[in-house]
C-alpha cells in the first residue's frame, strides 16, 4: 500500500488561501475599474459653498473619498457573493480540500481583498489631489495627509478596510445562503428593501438601529469588536450551511 | 487491505435511486474497471468515493474513512472527469504547478514530460483546450498526482485514437512503476480491458458483476445452432442474450456452466460454442431484455 | 508480435502460449530466466494480474519453476512437455473438429485420410 498522505486542516487552508490570491486575481483587475470609475464621479465634489462680494470672489469645493469607499464596499459584497457561485466553489474540489478548509480560506481571501480595497480606497484621495491639482483651477488644496495626520491617516485605512470586510461577509453569507437555496436570491432582497419600507413608515426603527450600531461608533476598540463578532457569526453561519452541501458539476 | 467497502450505500435525486443498495468491496493496488450503461450510477459512485456527494442511506468506507467531507481522503485520492472546473486565470503550467502543491506525492518530471510529449506550451490556457486536449491534460493531473486512490470517469472523451492508445500506455507503466489503486470507467471495455484486473459491472445502481476481468471470459458461452437443439441446451440455464439467425438457427448466451465434456457432446449435436467478448457481454448484460434492440421491432 | 485481441482467447491463455512458442523457438534455454509478469505487461501493454496468471499456467505444468525472490526459469524439459501437451491436447482437438467437420460434409475416413496426406505434401513443397 503507499502509505497516506496525513495533512493538516491549517496547510491545506495556507495552500488553498495562496492558490486563490493567483486564481482570483481578476477581482482585483475589476477592483481597479471600479474604484477609477468612483474617483470620477468623486471630481464634482461631494459639496461646495461659496461667496463673493464685489472684490472678492470665494468658492470651497468638498472632495472625499466617501464613494470611492462606497464603491470598493460594493465591489467586497459581490465578489463575496462570486466565490460562492458554483463555478467557484467547485475549483476548490479540483485539489485537496474540505468545506471547512474552502470557507477559512475564503474568509482569509476577503480579508486580504479587503485590505487591498480598503487601502486603495484611501490612496485614492492623493490620486484626486493629484488630478485637480493638472486639471482643476484650484488655488488651495488641503486634507488629511499621512505627514500631517498620520493616525487619523492610518485610522481611516483601518476602518475602511473592516467596512470592506464587513461588507465582504455579508456578501458571503447572502451568496452561500442562495447557494442551498435559490428562493433566497428573491427572499433576501425584499427583507432588505422592506426594512427599508417599513422605516419609511415609521413603524420600525429597525435599518436605523443597525446603521447606528456599526457606522456610528466613536470608539475604536467597541468598533473592532463589533466588526469582528458580526463578520464572525456571518462566517462561522455560512460554514455551518455549506458544511453539507455537495458539490454537483 | 480493501481500498472502498460499500455496504447497501443508496443515493436517490428526488424520487430517483442513482445507487440502490450497492455493496461492494475493492482491494488495493488493482486496476479496476467501472463497467454500467448511461445512467447505471457510475459517476453517482465515484462523486460518493470522492467526497464529492454525501450518501442517502447505507454505509461506504474509502480508505477506512468515511469520505464526505474528509481531508485525509482528499489528500489521497484524485477524481479526474470531464466536467473539471480548472482556474482560468491561471495558465496550463501554472495548473499544474498549484497541483504540484497540494498533492504530496506529485511527480513534477512526469507531468513536465507528458506536458511536452503531447505538446501542450505554457502560455495556453484551459478554457482555449479543444475537448480532447482538455482531457488530455486532465490526465496529466490524474497520472502525475499519484494518489493512493486515483478515479478516471470516462478519461478518454474527445480524445483521437493515437491519444487514447498513449493515455492507456502511460497509465500502464505509471502503474507498474508506482502500483496504487485505479478506477476507469469507460465505455469503450474492448479498448481497457486488458489493463485491467477487475471489472465491476453496474446496473441499475447496483452491482451486477464483480470479478477479475480474466474469468470474464469464460463466465458465459455463446451456443449456436439449429434452434430446437439450441434450446434444449440452454433449457435451465441463465439466458444472457438470444437472437435468431436465419431460419430455424438460433445465437443464444448463457452462463457458462458446462464441463469440457459437455462441450464435446454439445459439439457433436451440432451446436456451435463460441466465447464471448467481454464487451458484448457487458452489453448483454446490461441490457433491460434478452432480445436486446431486436425486442423493439418484434 | 501483436495479440489477438478479437477478445474470443483469453489474454493470458495467449501469453502462455506466446511463450511456449519463445521456448520452442530456442530463445529461451533450460534453465533460464524468462519475463517477469511486468516485462510481459510492457512489452503486451497487459495488466500485470493478467501476465502472472499466464505465467502461472505454465508453472502449473511445471513447464517453468519458481525461484523465491528471482522469478521464473525454464524446466530442463520444457520443450518436451510443450509437445508433448500441444500433441495430446491442441492436435487432439483439432483433429476432432476435423472429423467432425468431415462427418458433416459427408467426407470417408478414407478421404479424408488422403486430403491429410496431400495437405502434408502441399507443406513440404512450400
Amino acid at each position: 500500500m503507499m502509505s497516506l498522505t496525513k495533512v493538516r486542516l491549517t496547510d491545506v487552508v495556507k495552500k488553498q488561501y495562496a492558490y486563490k490570491l493567483k486564481a482570483y486575481i481578476q477581482v482585483f483587475t475589476t477592483l481597479i475599474a471600479l474604484q477609477l470609475l468612483a474617483i470620477f464621479f468623486s471630481l464634482n465634489g461631494v459639496g461646495s459653498m461659496g461667496s463673493s462680494s464685489e472684490s472678492l470672489e470665494m468658492d470651497v469645493h468638498y472632495y472625499s473619498a466617501d464613494i470611492v469607499v462606497f464603491f470598493t464596499m460594493l465591489w467586497s459584497f459581490i465578489i463575496a457573493i462570486l466565490i460562492t457561485t458554483k463555478a467557484y466553489r467547485n475549483d476548490d474540489f479540483v485539489f485537496v480540500t474540505n468545506r471547512v478548509s474552502s470557507n477559512l480560506s475564503n474568509a482569509l481571501f476577503l480579508l486580504t481583498a479587503s485590505v487591498i480595497g480598503g487601502v486603495t480606497a484611501i490612496m485614492s484621495s492623493y490620486l484626486m489631489k493629484v488630478i485637480m491639482y493638472f486639471f482643476v483651477d484650484a488655488q488651495y488644496l488641503n486634507g488629511t495627509s499621512i505627514m500631517a495626520a498620520p493616525m487619523e491617516w492610518l485610522l481611516g485605512i483601518f476602518s475602511t478596510t473592516c467596512y470592506v470586510f464587513l461588507l465582504g461577509a455579508l456578501g458571503y453569507w447572502v451568496g452561500t445562503l442562495i447557494q442551498i437555496n435559490k428562493a433566497f436570491a428573491l427572499l433576501l432582497p425584499a427583507l432588505f428593501f422592506g426594512a427599508f419600507i417599513v422605516e419609511g413608515t415609521g413603524t420600525a426603527k429597525l435599518v436605523s438601529t443597525v446603521y447606528d450600531f456599526i457606522f456610528t461608533e466613536s470608539s475604536i476598540l467597541l468598533f473592532i469588536v463589533k466588526i469582528i463578532v458580526i463578520a464572525g457569526l456571518l462566517f462561522s453561519s455560512s460554514m455551518v450551511f455549506s458544511n453539507r452541501m455537495e458539490v454537483k458539476q | 487491505m480493501n481500498v472502498i467497502e460499500c455496504n447497501r450505500l443508496t443515493k436517490a435525486y428526488g424520487g430517483a435511486k442513482a445507487l440502490n443498495n450497492l455493496s461492494f468491496k475493492l482491494e488495493e493496488n488493482k486496476i479496476i474497471g467501472l463497467i454500467g450503461r448511461n445512467g447505471a450510477g457510475k459517476t453517482t459512485l465515484l462523486k460518493i468515493i470522492a467526497g464529492f456527494m454525501k450518501e442517502t442511506s447505507g454505509e461506504i468506507q474509502v480508505l477506512a474513512e468515511k469520505p464526505f467531507n474528509n481531508l485525509t481522503v482528499s489528500a489521497n485520492v484524485i477524481f479526474i472527469h470531464d466536467q473539471m472546473n480548472l482556474p482560468t486565470a491561471l495558465n496550463l503550467k501554472e495548473i499544474l504547478q498549484a497541483a504540484a502543491r497540494f498533492y504530496e506525492n506529485w511527480d513534477d518530471e512526469l507531468a513536465n514530460r507528458l506536458f511536452d510529449y503531447f505538446s501542450f506550451n505554457s502560455s495556453q490556457h484551459y478554457q482555449g483546450l479543444s475537448k480532447g486536449m482538455k482531457s488530455t491534460f486532465h490526465m496529466i493531473l490524474g497520472l502525475s498526482a499519484r494518489c493512493s486512490l486515483t478515479l478516471f470517469d470516462e478519461p478518454t472523451t474527445g480524445m483521437d485514437a493515437a491519444v487514447r492508445k498513449d493515455f492507456y500506455r502511460a497509465l500502464l507503466k505509471d502503474y507498474i512503476a508506482h502500483p496504487r489503486t485505479i478506477i476507469i470507467s469507460s465505455h469503450h471495455l474492448n479498448e481497457i480491458e486488458d489493463l485491467l484486473e477487475d471489472i465491476l459491472l453496474i446496473k441499475d445502481g447496483k452491482e451486477y458483476l464483480h470479478l477479475p476481468v480474466a474469468d470474464l471470459k469464460e463466465w458465459a458461452i455463446g451456443l449456436q445452432g439449429k434452434t430446437a437443439v439450441v434450446d434444449e441446451w440452454t433449457q435451465n440455464q441463465e439466458v444472457i442474450f438470444t437472437k435468431s439467425i436465419g431460419i430455424d438457427q438460433s445465437y443464444v448466451v448463457v452462463r457458462n456452466h458446462f464441463s469440457e465434456a459437455d462441450w464435446q457432446t454439445a459439439r457433436t449435436a451440432g451446436v456451435v460454442l463460441t466465447p464471448v467478448t467481454s464487451s458484448d457481454l457487458c452489453v448483454y448484460l446490461t441490457s433491460k431484455t434478452t432480445g436486446g434492440i431486436d425486442d423493439v421491432f418484434n | 508480435m501483436i495479440l489477438n485481441l478479437d477478445g474470443t482467447k483469453p489474454i493470458y491463455l495467449q501469453i502462455s502460449e506466446w511463450l511456449e512458442r519463445e521456448i520452442l523457438n530456442g530463445n529461451f534455454e533450460s534453465d533460464q530466466k524468462i519475463y517477469s509478469q511486468y516485462q510481459l505487461a510492457e512489452i503486451f501493454n497487459i495488466n500485470p494480474a493478467t501476465a502472472a496468471k499466464g505465467l502461472n499456467i505454465l508453472a502449473d505444468e511445471n513447464i517453468l519453476y519458481k525461484k523465491r525472490g528471482l522469478g521464473m526459469f525454464v524446466a530442463s524439459t520444457a520443450k518436451e512437455m510443450i509437445l508433448d501437451k500441444r500433441k495430446n491436447q491442441t492436435l487432439k482437438r483439432l483433429v476432432t473438429e476435423i472429423v467432425l467437420e468431415a462427418e458433416r460434409l459427408k467426407v470417408s475416413k478414407q478421404e479424408l485420410i488422403e486430403m491429410i496426406k496431400a495437405a502434408d505434401i502441399g507443406e513440404v513443397e512450400q
